[in-house]
């Protein structure tokens, strides 16, 4: 009767016994030992009980749980599991309310499985007073520290390896690259890897949304270079790369002339143009014509020349369709 | 990962808590572990019957349930959770650093002194790379960030004046600003449109001017724990693009289905928008490597637009 109850005793409550029992046990317990003690494990089918136990601890291992193989004894007679405490428990670490209820806005990912979000869930265990849950700010995480590419990088770079991975490029490219990575950067919660692409001998930025493939380690990395800056390589597609010749002015509709100053580097009002319209004065950069075709009707671009020759072309065609 | 394994996983994280807060309730355990409210209190249920065998006195753990609060003792070896996982422990500081280079956010300072004592605490598992991670970029919040936070916490009504990119439209709104939050590197506002009578999120940085308006408003319940941007309504426009591979970053920035790829980097893609507007503004932009498959009025905006925009240079 026992056997049957235990027998159908719940997975998780087991799993659960079994770590109660290995962490407050002061010496390891041989699985002998740890079936005697445990009903669950003390079926008349040895083969299956002894399945049941193996599972389990891989269960528990994979979710992080240090269950060790030890030797029992100074003479090594036999092996037994245990669970050092000090492997287990998360080290005391003190955060004030405002601490913790700053680490709460991590948190606004509703992905059960979340790597960041079970860490988070951890830490807040202590934290007292403080307003945990919603309320604080709201920010969107981004889905590139969900996946696990972002930690198989941070791993490499912390055994000093190399990584090869399958990535796509923005304009579809794919390919397999090879990289001693130098640093990590982050760009409008996104994730970049910046280091030297071993292929091309260049220093590039790869985005980690666009590895298509494990990440997998290779030969020891190349060493990053002295005054490396990596947020140097990452740029977004409104920014100047470099200064290149006079700057462009372009009149636009005055109702959306704010918001348009807004949308290109280091571009600014500089006054009233004709009726209904403004002049803004920015920078010659790359992407500038795509900003003025951007704007449709409400712009004309009047210098440089060959801007203006430019748009005017780019229109022509899609007039034309 | 299998539903035993995450109800253990999150036993595990979550007895301690309990244990440091006595008499919490069931309802902030699942805001803060996931799962229902019912799911939690199975597992609690479950915890019942723990313990350490043979189970004498005192080696059950006592799980104590009183409408809908929980309290749990005698289970001293709970009383700290695990340790963080390699992984747990850098995903949740690579997203610290992320989340800290948001312009504008208030806990920034708070969430800067957190993540120097994960650093310190948890050397273990993040080792000694974390000076390699730098952060790129020099974006200022918007200017009205600051007007409307105080407005959604006092309920105040605000008057903006705003372009939608959507609409490719500036109008003057009169709103009750809900929940601000932040999402991509923009921070945006959910607030009731007095207007057109329905919720409406707004980009802060398209925010021309802000100012506090007369009266005040009762929340309308429009704050949402998980930030949505976009959710597709019934009748909204399919849009269908197929893109030269230089133009291959559309799909990837918003966020596009990618229907299929061609071996010269080429792709074909498919949005779903509430508004054509901002789509012929884009199409435009990308100066003929997008061609419009779909819907045949996108096409016919764009080259009317193109038309328009030629006789401004006659």
């Amino acid at each position: 009767m026992r056997g049957v109850l235990c027998a159908a005793m719940h997975k998780v409550e087991r799993q659960l016994q079994l770590v109660a029992l290995l962490l407050d046990s002061p010496d390891p317990l041989t699985y002998e030992q740890v079936r005697e003690r445990f009903p669950a494990y003390d079926q008349d089918d040895d083969e299956s009980a002894k399945r049941m136990f193996e599972r389990d601890k891989d269960d528990l291992r994979a979710m992080g749980v240090p269950i060790e193989l030890v030797a029992v004894d100074a003479w090594e007679s036999a092996e037994g599991y245990a669970i050092s405490a000090d492997r287990y428990y998360l080290p005391n670490i003190e955060f004030t309310p405002e601490e913790a209820s700053a680490l709460m806005v991590l948190a606004a990912t509703p992905d059960e499985d979340d790597a960041a979000v079970q860490g988070l869930r951890k830490l807040i265990y202590g934290a007292q007073d403080g307003p945990l849950g919603l309320g604080g700010s709201l920010v969107a995480a981004g889905p590139d520290t969900a996946g696990g590419a972002l930690a198989a990088v941070w791993a490499a770079m912390r055994r000093g390896r190399s990584i090869g991975f399958g990535y796509r490029t923005s304009s579809g490219k794919a390919s397999r690259r090879s990289v001693d990575p130098f640093a990590l950067v982050t760009r409008s919660l996104r994730w970049y890897v910046v280091g030297r692409d071993r292929d091309h001998d260049e220093i590039r930025a790869f985005r980690i949304s666009r590895v298509t493939s494990p990440v997998e380690e290779g030969p020891e990395a190349l060493a990053r270079p002295e005054e490396f800056h990596a947020a140097d390589h990452v740029t977004g597609p409104w920014e100047r790369s470099e200064d290149d010749g006079p700057g462009a002015r372009v009149a636009v509709d005055e109702r959306v002339a704010w918001w348009a100053a807004r949308t290109l580097y280091d571009a600014e009002i500089v006054g009233p143009h004709d009726a209904g319209r403004v002049l803004i004065g920015a920078p010659m950069q790359p992407g500038v014509l795509e900003w003025v075709l951007s704007l449709g009707s409400e712009a004309e671009a009047l210098e440089p020349e060959a801007l203006r020759a430019q748009v005017i072309e780019v229109l022509e065609g899609m007039a034309d369709v | 990962m299998s539903r035993a394994v995450q109800r253990v996983r999150r036993l595990l994280a979550m007895v301690p808590f309990i244990i440091q807060h006595p008499g919490v309730p069931i309802g902030e355990l699942a805001e803060l572990f996931g799962g229902s409210e019912d799911e939690i209190a199975s597992d609690l249920n479950l915890l019942f019957l723990t313990g350490i065998p043979p189970y004498g006195p005192g080696e059950l753990i006592d799980v104590d349930i009183e409408e809908d609060r929980v309290w749990i003792s005698m289970a001293d070896y709970f009383s700290r959770p695990l340790r963080l996982t390699r992984n747990e422990a850098v995903a949740l500081y690579l997203r610290g650093k992320a989340v800290l280079g948001t312009p504008g956010l208030q806990e920034a300072p708070a969430l800067a002194a957190a993540l120097e004592k994960i650093e310190t605490a948890l050397g273990d598992e993040l080792g000694d790379v974390a000076e390699r991670v730098e952060t790129a970029g020099t974006a200022t919040p918007p200017e009205s960030l600051d007007l409307l936070r105080t407005a959604a916490a006092a309920r105040r009504r605000v008057q903006i004046e705003y372009y939608s990119a959507a609409r490719d439209d500036v109008s003057v709104r009169t709103v009750d600003p809900e929940q601000i939050f932040s999402a991509s590197g923009f921070w945006y506002v959910v607030a009731w449109d007095e207007g057109v009578e329905d919720t409406r999120t707004f980009r802060l940085d398209r925010i021309r001017d802000a100012r506090l308006a007369e009266g005040s408003f009762t929340p309308r319940g429009l704050a949402d724990p998980h930030v949505r941007l976009y959710e597709p309504a019934a009748g909204d426009p399919h849009v269908r693009l197929r893109l030269h591979p230089e133009a291959g970053w559309v799909a990837e920035y918003y966020e596009a289905k990618v229907r299929s790829r061609s071996d010269d980097g080429s792709m074909e893609i498919e949005l779903s928008v509430t508004q054509l507007a901002w789509v012929v503004k884009l199409v435009l932009r990308l100066r003929g490597r997008a061609q419009v498959l779909e819907p045949d009025e996108l096409r016919r905006r764009v080259r009317e637009e193109a038309v328009a925009g030629l006789a401004n240079y006659r």
